[in-house]
């Protein structure tokens, strides 16, 4: 062979070879990043788990938000083998129209959700079918154990477990989990050759301060108050005094949070901080606790209430009995209109609007719930010139009945304005305490002089003589105050003579006090008076909650250690 | 006792023997790589008996130099018909795979004639041409064609097997243009591919299996069926495009294993390759290749005769037939044509007549300065 030829040859086979050198390049370098991509979409499938979210538990750690291992079956539209008669089985075996089943099912693409959290035996029905192309992946379903109870605490999530109300939505940050995915590798055929989960997707458990026990005592009498009084609706809110721990909160209407869908949104609201009402009486411990603490007034200081009437700005108002010369201890006592606005007057509007500042009166109580609202009064330079006739017997204001039961919690914990709330700790899935929300640092606000004698006012009203009668509580002292509003009609501007709120609101026992509680009935029928309608199912519970707590009763509870809950 | 000639030890080829067996080696390591089960699971035996047959190859090829390849000339024309004997008793006692009859068995083993063909073939055809002297004319270039092609390339496309059928017919052509043509030849042939030229495309197409049309059409448009016919390319680029530059790793490539990739012992062996060893391994096995090509080249250049000549360079082209078509397939630069990688992919009897391929070539390099 000539040496020419073999050059060209030669010069012919380094060519091809540069060829493949530029196209190993292109494909190797270059296009890299696009061909590896493709390969991973092939063999490595993420997908969103919807993860262990945290539990909610009680203080003695029941749960009350748990979470259920369901099946969710998805499809793989790249694989999925669905003829019309297998269209027909899945359908039926969801009881679904075909139509709706098919319609989930995406033309292309390697995942679609095609039922969300199946109950058991319909997912073993569907795999029975052995459709290629479905498969199933276990995800966790919210469960509220105890149904109702609590629901306006516990809240509730939708199906994607979004927080949606109540504890759930405010902790959700701690409940929820990120990141959570699964890995599947997966070969030519579609087999998973091994799955992982990238981190450990496992929520924050969140503590409540509630105790299931008394929470049931409180929903169990609610509802039996409801029944009686054939109330529109109503609120309780149990609390430690000292503390601002909420023991136990319910409203009615409620909800089941396994199914919020099936009732109005309007039941779902947490009244207890989401409503406003005119406080009534109750407020007239606003008055009290201002008169004594600026020296207006001392406890049997004499106020002449016998015309039973009084003129505020050219509006007569009425007590509801005639009285004598009462004391200041015996006007609380005895919820005198007439006195408590000669006291307002003393006082002027200025140290009024001061102290129900001061008390927490128009401003959030900050507790760790959606929803809250500050509820209102008026500055005194808007007060109208029936104003003083009005905001001393509890009109002319609004707030809420946490707002209210904090007053009173102030008086039975010697002067402090607490700060509730919900929760207590936050503790994560290996059981660390993530963040403990007690021992907050409390405001002294008034004198524990002034709550001193405001404590034995109080406990006067529910002794003989006083308004509150029905609240006492066998073998222990009760202090506390009725209240007693009219409702005003939206449509009129004008009180209406029909409705009313009726409420209680005081701490038990008295001298050792262990729970602030509220009672508010709205709209009862048959009678208005909170110490007819609302005071005895304060009694109800509170004494079932002395007995559950076991609380030593009269003379015993100085003998004997208390045992602390919790 | 086998008389070993000291000439032959002292001019043995070692260098060409050493790259074969360093590619062969690379072959096993990366078909137990490639049929490595996903999971648990029992590994494949594929890498075993690729090196048994390795094994056997060497013997063979010692043997095959130990005779002077001036024998291969005496008897081209009875290889040659046993190697026709082979292709037809195909037919008969053959066995089918995947569409098409390829196989011969023997009990357990199983033999793939068009291999060995393709060697007589190449022996017959360097046979014929070395005894033409000067450039061919149209009566010896139909004689030669009619003798030495036309019969096998018929047996082969029925077989079907396009892939060998393609390679004996592109080394007769490269074979007669090394030789000459005399002019004349040329203008006729010229004339010929011109008027026949709108009906050659229809001919051949009309004559491939639906199957072999497919790989044309993936080949020009991949997109058209991922899943489908343009599957292979489209598999074989993302393996080889998953290597980067250093690779993955040895054992820790995924597309093969994962039956992402078909044929990946046999015809993609490249790409499972290429994944795990990266640009890097990818350009030392090439080079690897191109100085085995460029030797065998060098073994043609300085034979001691025409018929040697025109065997090395017979053998020369169908290894760089088959390197740069199995190699261009699975980059996607031709066509999807079910040929192996030299060497490389797993297969006994390709593996084998490779070998008694390389022992040729050792032989006439060796024996380059013998006068008879």
């Amino acid at each position: 062979m000539n040496k020419k030829r073999a050059v060209i040859l030669s010069t012919a086979i380094v060519f091809s070879f540069f060829a493949v050198y530029l196209r190993l390049t292109d494909l190797m370098i270059l296009s890299h990043k696009r061909l590896s991509e493709k390969a991973k979409l092939q063999h490595i499938k993420v997908e969103d788990i919807h993860v262990r979210r945290g539990i909610i538990v009680d203080r003695r750690g029941r749960e009350l938000a748990l979470n259920l291992e369901l099946e969710s079956l998805y499809c793989d539209p790249e694989n999925l083998k669905l003829d019309n008669e297998g269209a027909k089985k899945l359908a039926s075996a969801m009881s679904k129209e075909p139509k709706i089943v098919l319609a989930k099912v995406p033309a292309e693409g390697r995942f679609a959700w095609i039922a969300r959290k199946l109950e058991d035996d319909t997912a073993e029905k569907i795999k029975e079918l052995h459709i290629k192309g479905l498969g199933f992946l276990t995800e966790a379903k919210r469960f509220y154990p105890k149904g109702e109870l609590a629901s306006h605490i516990l809240g509730f999530v939708g199906v994607e477990n979004q927080p949606l109300e109540g504890v759930e939505l405010r902790y959700d940050t701690y409940l929820k989990t990120t990141g959570g995915k699964v890995f599947f590798r997966r070969d030519a055929s579609g087999r998973t050759l091994s799955s992982g989960v990238d981190i450990e997707a496992k929520g924050n458990n969140v503590v409540l301060t509630i105790d299931e026990g008394l929470q049931y005592l409180v929903e169990k009498e609610l509802d039996k108050a409801m029944v009686r009084w054939r109330a529109a609706a109503a609120s309780v809110i149990m609390m430690d005094p000292f503390t601002g721990e909420i023991l136990a909160l319910a409203n009615r209407p409620s909800y089941n949070p396994n199914s919020p869908g099936s009732v109005s949104i309007s039941d779902r609201r947490n009244r207890a901080i989401t409503d406003c009402y005119e406080p009534g009486s109750t407020f007239k411990i606003i008055i009290g606790v201002a008169s004594i603490e600026e020296k207006v007034a001392k406890h049997d200081t004499l106020f002449d209430v016998s015309k039973g009437s009084i003129d505020a700005g050219g509006k007569t108002i009425r007590d509801v009995h005639k009285y004598g010369i009462l004391t200041f201890k015996e006007v609380i006592q005895k919820s005198s209109n007439v006195g408590s606005i000669t006291i307002g007057m003393k006082l002027g509007k200025e140290r009024i609007y001061k102290y129900a500042k001061l008390l927490g009166i128009g401003e959030k109580t900050g507790i760790d719930l959606p929803g809250e609202v500050s509820g209102w009064i008026r500055p005194p330079e808007k007060w109208s010139g029936t104003s003083i006739g009005a905001i001393p017997i509890g009109q002319e204001v609004a707030a809420t009945p946490l707002q209210m039961l904090r007053v009173y919690s102030a008086i039975a914990n010697g002067g402090f304005l607490v700060r509730p709330h919900v929760v207590s700790e936050i503790i994560s899935p290996d059981g660390q305490v993530l963040s403990s929300l007690r021992d907050k640092e409390v405001k002294q606000i008034i004198s524990s002089k002034t709550a001193e004698t405001f404590k034995d006012i109080l406990k006067s009203v529910v002794e003989e003589g006083g308004t509150g009668r029905s609240a006492s509580v066998e073998g222990d002292e009760v202090a506390g105050k009725t209240g007693t509003a009219q409702i005003i009609n939206p449509k009129t501007k004008r009180y209406s003579k029909e409705k009313y709120v009726s409420s209680f609101v005081g701490f038990v026992p008295a001298d050792n006090p262990r729970l602030a509680m509220i009672v508010v009935i709205y709209e009862p029928k048959g009678q208005i008076y909170g110490g007819v309608v609302a005071a005895p199912v304060f009694r109800d519970i509170a004494n079932q909650a002395l007995s559950y707590l076991n609380i030593p009763r009269g003379k015993d509870a100085y003998e004997t250690p208390l045992l602390v809950a919790k | 006792m086998l008389r070993v000639d000291r000439r032959i030890t002292k001019n043995f080829d070692w260098i060409t023997l050493s790259i074969v067996i360093v590619i062969a080696l690379i072959g096993i390591m990366t078909i137990y790589s490639a049929t490595r089960p996903p999971i648990e699971g029992e590994h494949s035996r594929f890498y075993l008996r690729q090196t048994l047959w390795l094994i056997i190859g060497i013997i063979a090829l010692f043997l095959i130099v130990s005779f002077d390849y001036v024998w291969l000339s005496r008897f081209s024309l009875y290889i040659y018909i046993f190697g026709i004997i082979l292709l037809i008793a195909v037919f008969f006692l053959g066995k089918a795979g995947m569409g098409a009859k390829r196989w011969l068995s023997f009990g357990p083993l199983s033999f793939q004639p068009s291999e060995f063909f393709k060697l007589a073939y190449i022996i017959m055809l360097a046979q014929q041409l070395s005894i033409i002297n000067g450039t061919i004319t149209t009566i010896s270039l139909l004689r030669l064609f009619l003798l030495t092609v036309l019969f096998p390339f018929a047996l082969l496309i029925k077989e079907p097997d396009l892939g060998t059928s393609l390679i004996i017919l592109a080394i007769f052509v490269s074979l007669i243009l090394v030789k000459g043509l005399h002019k004349k030849v040329v203008t006729l042939l010229v004339i010929i591919s011109l008027v026949s030229l709108p009906f050659i495309g229809t001919i051949l197409w009309e004559g491939l299996k639906d199957y072999q049309k497919s790989r044309l059409v993936a080949f020009i448009e991949p997109q058209i069926d991922p899943t489908g016919i343009g599957y292979h390319i489209t598999q074989s680029k993302i393996t080889v495009g998953s290597g980067k530059f250093i690779g993955k790793g040895y054992l820790k490539g995924t597309q093969g294993p994962f039956r992402f990739l078909p044929e990946k012992h046999t015809d993609f062996i490249f790409a499972v390759f290429a994944e795990e060893w990266g640009f890097i391994g990818s350009i030392i096995l090439l080079l690897l290749y191109l100085f085995l090509i460029l030797r065998a080249l060098d073994t043609a250049r300085k034979a001691k005769d025409e018929f040697g000549r025109l065997l090395a360079l017979g053998i020369t082209f169908m290894f760089s037939i088959y390197f740069f078509v199995n190699v261009g397939m699975t980059l996607g630069i031709m066509p999807v044509v079910g040929i192996p990688l030299p060497f490389m992919s797993y297969g006994g009897t390709a593996l084998l007549s490779n070998l008694f391929a390389i022992g040729i070539l050792i032989n006439i390099r060796t024996r380059r300065f013998y006068l008879f």
